[in-house]
């Protein structure tokens, strides 16, 4: 039965050929890769870094935590925090608030949704704030109003431009009335600011809307949106709810805003910085000279 | 369990690169794009998987395709071959990442000799002669002129943007300076939207030398000798041989300990290649460093021994290399002639297509590369390579004749293909002389027109 080779190979073993054992088991370690959001591509977890959390397919721009904001905008080492040390109440008692703020500050190493400072843009002094939209989705309660108010009126004092990055789904529920008075409170030190003679940058970043929108965010002299930014007041949902008809196409996005005259530019992620700077060195006193 | 070599090409190294792995014992997973379905080194490799589209960016270029591939089959390590991602410093990382050992140097080296200025300074700090020229671009015409008569004329106006060949202008004296250097600026600048420029010596009638090391994770680095590789056309090299024609005993030395230098100082593991160019006085100048293995790698097999691709796998397998550098020993010659599909009449169109009809060389000196069989179709997404024909004997002439017998016996029917063109050179008396530059080519083409 079987070839002459099958019977050879029966009565002899075959030698297998030496070979030194290098094996060990591969496998792609967790958070090598992430996911798009949008185009769903796996994308390599450094190359995403590198290009400041843009896809390198689909160019959707990934939202931006503080200090990863605080990364890509300023100059290496500027930055240096004030009013760090305020924390938010439960002044209304609303259940489970309390768990929630101390979940967010958990995982995110922060006191409140907003960071505030002086840094420094291709060496020009600015005064800097950000709203960290993975903080309960950086909306604006006391604590944030209250930072945002002292770094305006800091900056009038010392008159330093100001430059704020939104990023925020507007007041504070939890914190009711109080919340939305910090709307009316951040849009008198923002005309403060103004009225000194000083220049306020205001970037709109996914998503910037409510309170947030519907306050300092728009009065900004600039108003720079990030690249596929939603901004607007209410959200799309509630909006097609309460009128009961479909939206058009890129409703509320940062395109559709530039389109109806309610942002002055829409900027990709790595054009911001330059064009910061840009901005900062033509509003200097004697830059026109 | 033993080893499983997943290959990252197409083509005849993959088949080259497949043959080593199941020599040693190992098993093989080749991978491919929609157009290769029928290509050797899938019907060769042990499992096969298909990463993509015909287009390479989809496939081969195709990294998280691949790493999924590595991962699905189990494969413990990844050959790159040449070309493709075998210098993609991002893939090497990735693989290392996911605990696939990388038959190449890590990602580090690779983006250290990647990038060429750092290349250039890591040369010299290990006392590896470069061109002389400025330090990056020149701020201005004078500054220009000032390096120029430095490193003495004739010199290279060389685009920062350019590349290909393109964005280069050759000045012979200072008075031309100014005229040449204006006129490129603005070149550079419509053609690249770049004007800024940099000065480098200009060699006249250059040779094409290249180092070959091996170089394990202890630390050991061996230069197997070198191969000259100046026939070209438009940058692309045609044939090599080894050893050079050229270069002499003293020289050899040089450039070896010149090359082993630059492989220690840079911490180099596996097969690497040290390109130099030579002057006419015999002087060598680092042109940059290839890690990966080369096209042209079976000529110093031929005359060494060694089988390059077997070691590779041994290094990136932590082995230490077994030889010494005294008992590397070379002998004889060996020439190596790359069959192109390709239309020697029209411009060296690239001529994908079927092949109807095939005859193979052989015979005692004789080896040929190839992944292609009669009925195979060459599809038109990659480059034009259809084999590597290479003829070994004691002697140079010896083994310019076994060539030229073996190209006439090379029989391909159905695609057009450059073999009477290399078999028309084994005959031509510059060649048999040994007495050709990089332009030889070029100008042997000229004058046939």
């Amino acid at each position: 039965m079987g070839t002459v080779v099958d019977k050879l190979k029966a009565k002899s073993a075959v030698k297998k050929t030496p070979q030194d054992l290098y094996v060990r088991p591969s496998d792609i370690p967790q958070g090598l890769f992430v996911a798009c959001e949008k185009c769903h591509a796996a994308i390599y977890q450094k190359e995403l870094d590198e290009n400041l959390r843009v896809c390198p397919h689909c160019q959707y721009h990934f939202r931006l935590n503080a200090a990863e904001r605080i990364r890509v905008t300023l100059d290496e080492g500027s930055f240096s925090e004030l009013f760090s040390k305020l924390t938010s109440v439960n002044p209304l008692g609303m259940p489970e608030y309390d768990d929630k703020l101390a979940k967010s500050q958990a995982l995110s190493n922060m006191k409140e949704a907003f960071v505030g400072g002086i840094g420094a843009i291709d060496g020009i002094q600015v005064a800097f704030g950000v709203l960290d939209p993975f903080f309960m989705m950086g909306s604006m309660g006391s604590v944030v109003g209250e930072k945002m108010t002292r770094l305006v009126e800091y900056a009038t004092k010392a008159k330093l431009p100001l430059i704020v990055f939104s990023g925020s789904g507007g007041a504070r529920m939890q914190e009711g009335i109080f919340s939305l008075m910090q709307m009316a409170k951040t849009s008198m030190a923002v005309k403060r600011h103004s009225d000194a003679g000083l220049l306020f940058i205001s970037v709109l970043t996914d998503p910037t809307t409510g309170g947030v929108a519907a306050s300092f965010a728009s009065l900004g002299d600039i108003l720079i949106a990030e690249q596929g930014a939603l901004i607007g007041f209410a959200g799309p949902r509630v909006i097609k709810q309460t009128i009961q008809q479909d939206l058009p196409e890129g409703f509320q996005t940062a395109e559709f805003q530039l389109k109806h005259g309610q942002v002055d530019l829409v900027a990709k992620r790595r054009q911001i910085k330059p064009l910061l700077a840009k901005l900062l060195r033509l509003h200097q006193p004697g830059a026109m000279k | 369990m033993i080893p499983k070599v997943l290959i990252a090409n197409r083509g005849e190294i993959a088949v080259r690169i497949i043959r080593a792995c199941h020599e040693m014992g190992l098993t093989t997973v080749a991978v491919y794009s929609t157009a290769d379905k029928d290509a050797l080194h899938v019907r060769l490799a042990d499992e096969a998987v298909c990463i993509g589209g015909a287009p390479a960016r989809e496939s081969y270029l195709n990294i998280n395709n691949v790493i999924a591939a590595a991962i699905a089959t189990g494969a413990t390590m990844i050959h790159p071959g040449y070309g493709f991602l075998s210098e993609n410093a991002q893939f090497a990382e990735i693989v290392e990442r996911c605990n696939i050992a990388f038959v190449g140097p890590s990602a580090a080296t690779m983006r250290t000799m990647g990038d060429k200025a750092t290349a250039k300074k890591k040369a010299r700090a290990a006392r590896v002669p470069v061109l002389l020229g400025s330090d990056g671009t020149i701020a201005s015409l004078d500054e220009g002129l000032r390096v120029a008569k430095q490193v003495g004329f004739p010199v290279m106006l060389k685009a920062a943007n350019g590349g290909g060949g393109r964005g280069i202008s050759i000045i012979r004296s200072a008075t031309e300076f100014k005229p040449i250097y204006e006129r490129t600026s603005l070149e550079a600048e419509t053609n690249f939207g770049n004007g800024s420029l940099y000065v480098e010596k200009y060699i006249e009638a250059p040779r094409h030398i290249e180092a070959q090391i091996l170089a394990d994770k202890h630390g050991n680095v061996l230069f197997l000798g070198e191969r000259d590789c100046s026939l070209q056309r438009r940058n692309q090299k045609m044939i090599e041989e080894t050893p050079s024609p050229l270069v002499d005993v003293g020289l050899r030395i040089r450039m070896g300990q010149a090359a082993i230098r630059l492989a220690k100082a840079i911490k180099y593991v596996n097969a690497g290649t040290i390109e130099f160019l030579i002057d006419e006085k015999g002087n060598f100048y680092f042109i940059e460093m290839n890690s990966r293995l080369q096209v042209e790698h079976p000529v110093t097999e031929c005359v060494t021994g060694i089988d390059i691709v077997k070691e590779q796998i041994r290094i990136a397998m932590n082995q230490p290399l077994a030889l010494k550098q005294n008992q590397v020993k070379t002998s004889g010659h060996a020439i190596e002639c790359r069959v192109n599909a390709e239309d020697t009449d029209n411009n060296f169109m690239p001529m994908p297509g079927k092949i109807e009809r095939l005859m193979i060389p052989g015979g005692p000196g004789i080896r040929v590369d190839t992944h292609i069989y009669a009925g195979y179709a060459v599809p038109p997404y990659y480059d034009s390579l259809l084999a590597k024909v290479i003829a070994y004997a004691p002697t140079r002439r010896e083994a310019i004749d076994k060539m030229r017998v073996a190209l006439r016996h090379f029989v391909v029917e159905g695609i057009k293909t450059n073999i009477d063109i290399l078999a028309y050179v084994m005959e031509n008396e510059t060649f048999i002389d040994g007495r050709f530059d990089t332009g030889f080519i070029t100008r042997l083409l000229e004058s046939a027109k």
